[in-house]
């Protein structure tokens, strides 16, 4: 054994992994499959998305995460900033010439009136006003920092913990880690915005170098999972096909006694046919009542675009509601001049009344419809986009460019003290100057959250034992219950 | 200068401090939790001297010896800033902290050998060490042995039937054809097998596959706008050739390093198979250029490290690797020698592609010639003849001449967004575009600098990124005046002639003329245009409805004499381009702290890792001699990773696993082999044999380890996973072999090799979604390794097994099993496809009887007849349901997919 590298604890794996396949075998065959590493979750091959043990018991079991795909201004939404009014129009002392996409413009004020809302009296902007009722829910973190500037990377880093490209996404990292409660549908689900996908499509619930079963399946209110049925294929010669399948493998185990592999194979296409049935019965809204599309927004005629999101948004709680593990709800598209995402570069406010019309009804029911059945106990909702904008405008246009030195996410639900604001922007809002938190202490917070120690979730790939959090990240405590 | 006066005035009053008495307890006690031999908190460690002294990752030494003024360490004992304070929470006692100050104020005198831990030295690691084949070799000999120590057997051969199968799969990634078996069965030769595998075309196609794996090629650039990258493919292709014509292994390091200088300039594609930010992607601001381009060489260093050495190398860009001999300034020594690699397209450099470029240039004219003529046998707008739909590349809007001094172009909608118009031409009845040289006048534009901007309206060059954008939604106009009235006829206008992209299209639309008079006449518009239908994937095809029987005459001639044209274009255009790497003088490369650009620390000049060996180049060397000896130092016969990690692939690929299991890592993080000796013996004789791939294959599949069976002979309870092979390790194929085999087995595989992708998805790349094709029909039939493979999207029914997604380099595939890959190979369109093409094949080989159809279809997909109770099983089901039910159960059974 290598000293430093831990990697064969086998004892206290065995203990913990004695599952139905006999754990000698278990263990040999994961770690064939390279699988086997320390504080390896401990992976049923027949079953890699049953229900595993978090590393310390969890204050939440499983997440809805709103992705706000774009760069939502946080000087727009929930980080006010007064002084902003007076210097409207002024230049920036000292601020920079260049950004992202080109010359500094002046300072802009807030884009929207502010209001004090609840208990806690904070500010929060007239954008978003069925969100905004929820203030005293929310625990908001205003000094978050990215690595990166530019959506592609940045939202690598939002989502995978890396700038490049090829890493396990968030819901990849926690459903290798806790499989999921419900084995009739996938345990991660992401669903993209009904615009269209966000900038870094795929990768943003890509498994990167985890195993493919825990890459996200991709499902929403108008595109279900593909090839749950064969098309054109009568029952009659579909169960046939199935009897003959079932024939052959069964016969071919026989000749192969004990081997795992092939075991998982049959044992993957019995899942396959509850998929069958239990996913496009959780993708049917029919059966939901007129208030509870009324409160979603998902009757709205006239937004069609917030209809769609409204019934991604009743989507996400289904899922939820049967227990599966992860959804990523995405708010925005791909980059378009900011017309299909948060990327108010030129016209800001008429974009973003735009977005906010379709983002902002649907997800506050989100959260309102969690709460009332009790599923906010144990899910944790987070918000949450790559980076934030600046406080000036760019130079011959009335809208913000990239920032990522300062901006604000949000999470609410099981785990989470209510009512908090943590972190601190400079006056302007441009850079954090208090309880600076890259992103990656964002992402420890929610491993945190679901029973998992970010510095031990962790997977061997090319000589580096991989993290989400690569070899930084720290616990926002200041926002937890 | 006050307080090191002051600290040297207390030492001399008290006595000199004693290190072993005095410093090293304060050290055990408040340092090494977090600074000793399990934790090493930014690098830094102060329980071993040279580690203490050295100093961590985020400022130089903290100790320095004579001057406690300006060690940080004393800085941070004293500080009461909490982000800097140490230790964190406790500070030291006023009295301990003068200690250590007037020990460093001192000189840190601290003894040798009085350390009470040691530190590895990382250079003591087996695979640092030379290569040390055993006297007597074998693969069988010295698996034996092990096996005998193990107190295991090496299992009975494998049935010929099964060996067949397997070695052509794993050569190849298709299954034999039941005449290859007939023949095998009857000569039993199995050299002959080897041979014959080896040299079919079919080889390189799977083994390069292997290789872009690890090198983690695509064709898109990735990151978020994901574009196609549409002249990737020269390096795939290289790299198939490569293999088929067994390129000697040290011939292909030195090619995909520096094959601009040996002849092979599509090799050095390698040096930029990641993803990598577009020129207008990266941000304007000066450290966002510098964070892109680090990125970029990082991206380079890490393939070589990774691919050639099997190290990971880029864990150093921050810090001192904590595991390999491999330091920060051995990184970026390694830098430098790329410094001067940039990723971009170019003019692939070779006679061939040279000759191909001038042809190029010729038959273009000549098409431009045709089109041109052809151009005049438009039916003329507004003529009563149906005008072919609106298309993004290209419209010809003729009308009869008329006198002009000014055209507008009047958008009233578009298809999607903001309407586009990369060029916009207006010809004179002579046939001269005078919109070259006419004053342009727009609506409005979306302004973005160097890509869309009103002057590329008539700038004569085509394509989006020299194209005028509307600054409204579904509407704008563009109004060209000449210097004097002219008599025209024809306007022609596209949206990206170029052909990649189809939004922001004009769809609505209207033309007008307006005299010297300043009166207006409307010469065209899409009203007699064919609805425009946005499923439509290509421009519908010149139409000779609408012109009198002499105009149809004089354009069929002209087609006829286009198509040879186009057919030779569409071959030629292919060979001329590269994405590859493209050369220029060196940037200085300098240390940086923690990996950040904005602090950089020293120059570096090229150099190898000092614990690796010790070429070193001056910092002024040119360009591409810094390559050809970097691949020069690794393609040595002495370099002790180089033979024994590719040795290493080779055996994992026939084995699934390596003699190493972790084939990305033979550093000290790594497994160790599990048959050192053989691994060694097989590198040393791949060093002697030339570095050929193909030998090495034939040692390998010629050993009765590899030809035993995979059956379970009893060894199951010591080594279930079979490492010590004992028995043959079974496995799943991978995603292509699974395709490639069932469009083999239907009869559909199309074996045309080389070129240009075939398309997954309905698009080669970009920002939006990607909806895959469904049923494949043509070029979409042959071998996936000829897919245009777009970054990180899983191809819709064979990513989900485990396909990499070209993010980070893939030196293994994991084989996972989910029910998604059910659902995917049970129910989709392709499995459908294949299954009743094979069907329709044996109904062509055999006619209808029941019986006769069964058995030829489990002899072509399992390359077996079968038995009398599957026989029985299926005959009902076949006479009820046809003998596609029983393909599509084969394409999905454990037979199938799994090596035997």
């Amino acid at each position: 054994m290598i000293p430093g590298h831990p990697l064969l604890d086998r004892r206290s794996f065995l203990g913990r992994s004695a599952t139905a396949l006999g754990s000698v075998a278990l263990t040999q065959l994961l770690h064939a499959e390279g699988l086997l590493v320390a504080d390896d979750p401990g992976i049923d091959p027949a079953r890699p998305h049953a229900p595993r043990m978090p590393h310390f018991p969890a204050k939440a079991k499983n997440v809805v995460v709103i992705f706000c795909a774009g760069a939502v201004s946080q000087l727009e939404t929930w980080d006010y900033k007064p002084e902003l009014i007076d210097w409207d129009g002024k230049p920036l002392p000292g601020g920079p010439a260049v950004t992202f996409q080109g010359p500094a413009g002046a300072l802009a004020r807030p884009q929207y009136a502010f209001r004090r809302r609840g208990q806690t009296g904070k500010w929060v902007s007239e954008m978003i006003p069925h969100l905004a009722e929820l203030t005293d829910d929310l625990a908001f973190v205003h000094s978050l920092t990215s690595k990166s500037n530019t959506h592609g990377p940045a939202e690598n880093f939002l989502s995978t913990g890396f700038v490049l490209d090829g890493f396990p996404s968030l819901g990849s990292w926690v459903t290798y880690a806790l499989g999921s409660e419900n084995q009739d549908l996938p345990s991660y689900v992401a669903i993209p915005d009904p615009r269209g996908v966000p900038q870094n499509g795929a990768n943003n619930w890509g498994p990167g170098f985890l195993p493919a079963a825990f890459q996200g399946t991709t499902l929403s209110s108008k595109s279900p999972v593909r090839h749950l049925t064969a098309p054109g294929v009568s029952e009659g010669a579909d169960e046939a096909a199935r009897f003959l399948l079932r024939k052959m493998n069964a016969r071919h185990l026989e000749s192969h006694p004990g081997d795992q592999k092939l075991a998982a194979r049959i044992a993957s296409y019995e899942l396959a046919a509850r998929m069958q049935s239990s996913v496009p019965q959780v993708a049917d809204l029919r059966g939901e009542p007129d208030h509870i599309l009324k409160l979603y927004g998902a009757d709205d005629t006239r937004n069609p675009d917030k209809a769609a999101f409204a019934r991604n948004c009743i989507l996400a709680r289904r899922l939820i509601e049967r227990g599966v593990r992860f959804v990523q709800l995405f708010n925005g598209a791909y980059a378009s001049g900011g017309k299909l995402n948060w990327d108010g570069h030129s016209d800001l406010k008429a974009q973003y009344d735009v977005h906010a019309a379709i983002l902002d009804q649907p997800a506050a029911a989100l959260i309102r419809d969690l709460k009332q059945r009790g599923l906010l106990q144990d899910t944790l909702v987070v918000w949450c986009t790559e980076f934030g904008r600046m406080p000036f405008f760019q130079k011959g246009a009335k809208g913000r460019d990239h920032n990522p030195d300062g901006f604000t996410c949000w999470m609410t639900g099981a785990g989470i003290k209510p009512g908090v604001s943590h972190g601190v922007t400079d006056p302007f809002g441009q850079k954090a100057i208090e309880d600076v938190h890259p992103l990656y202490d964002f992402n420890a917070t929610i491993l945190h959250l679901l029973g998992l120690d970010h510095e031990r979730l962790t997977f061997e790939h090319n000589g580096v034992r991989r993290r989400l959090t690569n070899v930084e990240g720290e616990v926002i405590r200041a926002i937890l219950a | 200068m006050n307080l090191v006066l002051s600290f040297s005035l207390l030492a001399s009053v008290v006595g000199p401090v004693d290190f072993v008495r005095d410093v090293r307890p304060l050290l055990e006690r408040h340092c090494q939790e977090c600074h000793g031999e399990k934790k090493q908190k930014s690098g830094l460690r102060l329980d071993v001297k040279s580690e203490a002294l050295r100093g961590g990752d985020n400022h130089g030494p903290d100790i320095v010896p004579g001057r406690p003024g300006e060690s940080p360490l004393i800085r941070f004992l004293r500080s009461d800033d909490p982000d800097e304070a140490m230790p964190p929470g406790e500070k030291l006692a006023a009295a301990e902290i003068d200690l250590l100050t007037r020990w460093v104020a001192e000189g840190a005198p601290w003894p040798d050998g009085v350390d009470t831990a040691r530190i590895a030295d990382k250079r003591d690691h087996w695979s640092f060490k030379p290569v040390q084949a055993p006297a007597v070799g074998g693969v069988d000999r010295l698996i034996d042995a092990k096996l005998a120590e193990k107190g295991l057997r090496r299992s009975r051969p494998a049935e010929p039937a099964n060996w067949l199968r397997r070695v052509t799969l794993d050569l190849t990634g298709l299954p034999p054809s039941p005449e290859e078996m007939e023949a095998f069965l009857r000569e039993r030769d199995p050299a002959a097998v080897v041979d014959r595998l080896l040299a079919s075309p079919r080889y390189g196609e799977r083994w390069a596959q292997h290789w872009l794996d690890v090198v983690r090629y695509a064709d898109t650039h990735g990151f978020e706008v994901n574009t196609e990258r549409p002249n990737a493919w020269p390096y795939r292709d290289y790299v198939i050739r490569a293999f088929n014509d067994d390129v000697p292994y040290d011939r292909f390091i030195r090619e995909q390093i520096a094959g601009d200088a040996t002849g092979q300039d599509a090799a050095t594609g390698f040096l930029v198979t990641a993803s990598v930010l577009l020129p207008g992607q990266i941000g304007k601001d000066e450290p966002s250029k510098r964070l892109a381009r680090q990125d970029s060489i990082d991206e380079i260093v890490v393939n070589i490290g990774q691919t050639f050495l099997g190290l990971g190398i880029g864990c150093a860009r921050c810090h001192d690797h904590k595991f390999d001999p491999i330091r920060a300034r051995d990184y970026y020594a390694m830098q430098a020698f790329v410094a001067g690699v940039e990723y971009g397209e170019r003019d692939l450099r070779s006679p061939e592609a040279d000759a191909a470029r001038a042809r190029f240039q010729e038959i273009k004219a000549g098409i431009s010639g045709i089109d041109q003529a052809l151009s005049r046998f438009v039916p003329l707008a507004g003529s009563g003849a149906r005008r072919s739909m609106v298309n993004a590349r290209e419209n010809r809007d003729r009308f009869a001449p008329v006198r002009a001094k000014r055209v507008r172009f009047t958008i009233r909608a578009t298809n999607q967004l903001e309407p586009c118009v990369d060029e916009l031409e207006v010809f004179a009845t002579s046939g001269v575009n005078l919109a070259r040289d006419a004053r342009v006048t727009v609506s409005g534009e979306r302004f973005s600098a160097g890509r869309h901007e009103q002057r590329f309206l008539n700038d004569g060059l085509y394509g989006n990124s020299s194209s005028w954008m509307s600054s409204e939604t579904g509407k704008g106009w563009v109004m060209v005046e000449f210097a004097e009235e002219r008599e025209i006829d024809l306007v022609v206008w596209g949206r990206d002639r170029q052909g990649r992209l189809n939004d922001r299209l004009a769809t609505e639309y209207v033309i007008e003329a307006g005299d010297a008079a300043g009166v207006w006449k409307v010469v065209a518009d899409a009203t007699d245009r064919q609805a425009f239908d946005p499923a439509a994937r290509e421009a519908s095809a010149f139409s000779l409805t609408g012109l009198s029987p002499e105009e149809a005459d004089a354009a069929r001639r002209l087609l006829e004499r286009k198509r040879p044209l186009e057919t030779e274009l569409a071959g030629l255009e292919a060979g001329q381009r590269v994405f590859a790497g493209t050369f220029r003088t060196p940037d200085v490369i300098h240390l940086l702290n923690r990996g950040d650009p904005e602090q950089p620390g020293e120059p570096v000049v090229p150099a190898v890792p000092e614990a690796l060996g010790t070429l070193r180049l001056e910092n002024g060397s040119p360009e591409q001699e810094r390559r050809l000896a970097l691949a020069g130092w690794i393609a040595s016969p002495s370099h002790p990773l180089t033979a024994r990690v590719m040795v290493n692939r080779i055996w994992q690929g026939h084995f699934g696993v390596g003699l190493v299991e972790t084939p990305g890592d033979f550093g000290r993080m790594g497994m160790k082999p599990t048959h050192p000796e053989l691994l060694d013996w097989l590198a040393a004789e791949f060093i002697r044999g030339g570095w050929s791939i193909k030998r090495l294959h034939r040692i390998i599949l010629l050993s009765g380890t590899y030809g035993q069976s995979s059956e379970d002979s009893g060894g199951a309870r010591t080594d279930a996973e079979a490492r010590f092979l004992w028995r043959y390790p079974s496995r799943r194929l991978e995603a292509e072999a699974i395709r490639d085999s069932m469009l083999a087995v239907s009869g559909q595989l199309d074996r045309r090799m080389y070129g240009r992708g075939f398309n997954l998805f309905d698009k080669r790349g970009g920002l939006s979604g990607f909806e895959p094709v469904e049923s494949f029909t043509g070029e979409g039939l042959r071998r996936m390794i000829y897919a245009h493979k777009v970054r990180r999207e899983p191809e819709a029914v064979f990513g989900a097994f485990d396909c990499p997604d070209a993010g980070q380099s893939t030196a293994i595939r994991r084989s996972s099993t989910t029910p998604i890959q059910a659902l995917n190979l049970f129910n989709s369109r392709f499995t459908l496809d294949a299954a009743a093409a094979l069907s329709r094949r044996v109904e062509s080989e055999v006619g209808s009887d029941p019986v006769r159809r069964i058995a030829r279809a489990y002899i072509l997909a399992l390359g077996r007849a079968p038995a009398a109770v599957e026989i029985s099983e299926a005959e009902p089901v076949v006479r009820e349901h046809g003998l596609t039910v029983l393909c599509r159960a084969l394409f999905n059974s454990n037979e199938f997919l799994f090596l035997p």
